[in-house]
């Protein structure tokens, strides 16, 4: 393990398993939809690059990053086009979310049961979770605990 | 979660593999959300219709589905086609769309093909569990309606049609249905649409309040997809005008949260300010009703376009329409009709960059858009507003 472990901290488990990777921190919510069905997220390698131009992570890339935001927005197409990104090789290594909702977690639970394919998911309501991760820190994820490892980047 | 035999059955495999997995998905949904029973659904609409060639996952699960001879238990509507018959570009990007609509036909899905499903088509009674999916729908179905439904996502809607239920969590229960936030209004002159835009920006995934105004549907309708569009709103209140919100008193348990003041300058701050750069104008996101074009008509009676200019509009007011004698007024003004959806359609398209729209949902979601109230887009259309 590089580094040394500078915070660790409990949230609420959504979906099981373990993450790891680079912090990718947002105090923006995310639209999933307007985020990846612009035309070039249709090439392979801009399948989980963010199209929004509403958005702060415009032109950024989701793929083994942990993802840190507050919630979803928008379209009801969210969990096809999460479905769409985790069984294209595109996915997060981990989502820790303010509040979990009905989108996010429909777009992880349609790729786990018909496609075996997953990544872990905690909700962290508390504000100071901007304190806590910046981008650039390494994360590591527990879905099954809620544990959280953040080591500075 | 708790689940009765018959539940507990589907789950275990006695009606196929694939009715399993759609239960599966259900109980795994729900028990994100501690969910602790899947109730029976009076309906389902459905959000997944363009048949985009890359959504390849999508295809594999409904291929799963219909091979394995399912059909939806309940009455289920689907969203707009996506222009696929548009222009060669399009019919390339959506090459699987006689597939998806071949799909659907054998599922048993009513052939509707519009988000605004709630009009005429798919309209359950107050208190009533549906699964819907469709951002915009689920805020009409929860707001105007006053049935239940949780923002379901793509596939959890087929999955619910299939076996009849979903889990019952979120805005299915009364207790996450009250007023959150109350929002004052501070507007000259109303416009639905941005002032959704504007609190579904501010609020994200509360539930509003919004003081008394005597919204029509159509205002409702489209305040309610913008919301959606730049917020997660699944449901609103407007004081004494929707069908949970008799009076402040009833619909509040406590104190709000926060109030909020929406202002003409919010609104404003939306518009364009330049209408020279104008290229065409578009009407209808979610798709325009037969109430909404006959509002219009009148403007473009006798008159010409000076941009092209369309309204597209939900298939069965389409069809009306041009039968009617202002829909004919219209037409001949140069308006071309449409039936469908405008942000999967004009999202390959030549020159045209700025597509004007009084739609805020639109202009979330289709790029190059710019917003104008109804009055800035009838006066780019070069017609009296």
């Amino acid at each position: 393990m590089r580094g040394e472990i500078m915070k660790m901290f409990t949230g609420k488990p959504i979906i099981k398993g373990l993450g790891s990777g680079t912090a990718l921190v947002t105090k923006m919510p995310i639209n999933f939809t307007a985020a990846f069905t612009k035309i070039p997220s249709f090439l392979p390698y801009m399948n989980s690059v963010i199209m929004d131009r509403h958005h702060e992570l415009f032109y950024k890339r989701i793929k083994n990053r942990v993802l840190v935001f507050p919630a979803c927005i928008g379209s009801t197409g969210t969990g096809l086009l999460l479905l769409q990104i985790i069984t294209t090789g595109g996915a997060p290594s981990a989502i820790i979310v303010q509040e979990a909702d009905s989108l996010l977690v429909s777009g992880i639970v349609l790729s786990d049961v018909w496609f075996n394919k997953s990544f872990p998911v905690i909700e962290y309501g508390p504000e100071d979770i901007y304190e806590k991760i910046k981008t650039g820190d390494r994360v590591d994820v527990d879905g099954q605990t809620g544990e959280i490892r953040v080591t500075q980047g | 979660m708790k689940l009765n035999e018959k539940q507990e059955n589907m789950l275990n495999g006695k009606s196929g593999e694939v009715m399993s997995l759609a239960m599966k998905t259900l109980v795994n949904y729900g028990d994100a959300f501690q969910a602790k029973r899947l109730v029976e659904i009076t309906s389902a609409h459905v959000a997944g219709s363009f048949g985009i060639f890359a959504v390849k996952s999508y295809y594999n699960i409904i291929n799963r589905i219909v091979t394995d001879g399912l059909k939806v238990k309940v009455p289920t509507t689907v969203n707009p086609r996506p222009g696929n018959r548009l222009h060669m570009v399009n019919q390339v990007v959506m090459n699987k769309q006689q597939f998806l609509e071949n799909s659907f036909k054998k599922m048993g899905i009513i052939p509707n093909y519009s988000c605004a499903c709630y009009d005429g088509v798919n309209v359950p009674s107050k208190g009533e569990p549906v699964a819907w999916a469709e951002s915009s729908a689920v805020q009409y179905a929860n707001s105007v309606l006053g049935a239940k439904t949780n923002r379901n996502s793509v596939m959890i809607d087929i999955c619910s049609a299939v076996t009849g239920y979903v889990p019952e969590f979120g805005y299915m229960l009364d207790e996450n249905r009250r007023g959150q936030i109350l929002v004052k209004l501070k507007i000259d002159k109303m416009d639905a649409s941005a002032l959704g835009f504007i609190i579904g920006q501010r609020v994200v995934d509360k539930v509003p309040v919004i003081e008394h105004y005597p919204f029509t549907r159509v205002a409702l309708k489209n305040m309610g997809g913008a919301m959606a569009a730049s917020g997660a709103v699944a449901l609103f209140h407007v004081e004494g005008l929707t069908p949970e919100a008799p009076d402040m008193k009833s619909i509040f348990d406590r104190e709000p949260e926060k109030i909020l003041t929406i202002t003409q300058k919010d609104i404003d701050d939306l518009r364009t300010k330049d209408l020279s750069k104008t290229t065409s104008v578009v009407f209808g996101c979610p798709h325009m009703t037969l109430e909404e074009a006959n509002d219009l008509a009148g403007y473009f009676n006798g008159a010409s376009v000076k941009r092209p200019t369309c309204f597209c509009m939900t298939p069965a007011a389409k069809t009306e329409f041009e039968k009617s004698d202002r829909g004919q007024k219209v037409t001949a003004a140069g308006v071309k009709l449409y039936d469908h959806c405008p942000v999967a359609a004009f999202t390959v398209r030549r020159g045209n960059r700025h597509m004007l729209t009084s739609s805020a949902k639109c202009f979330y979601y289709l790029a190059g858009t710019d917003y104008g109230t109804k009055e800035d887009c009838l006066r780019a259309c070069g017609v009296k507003s």
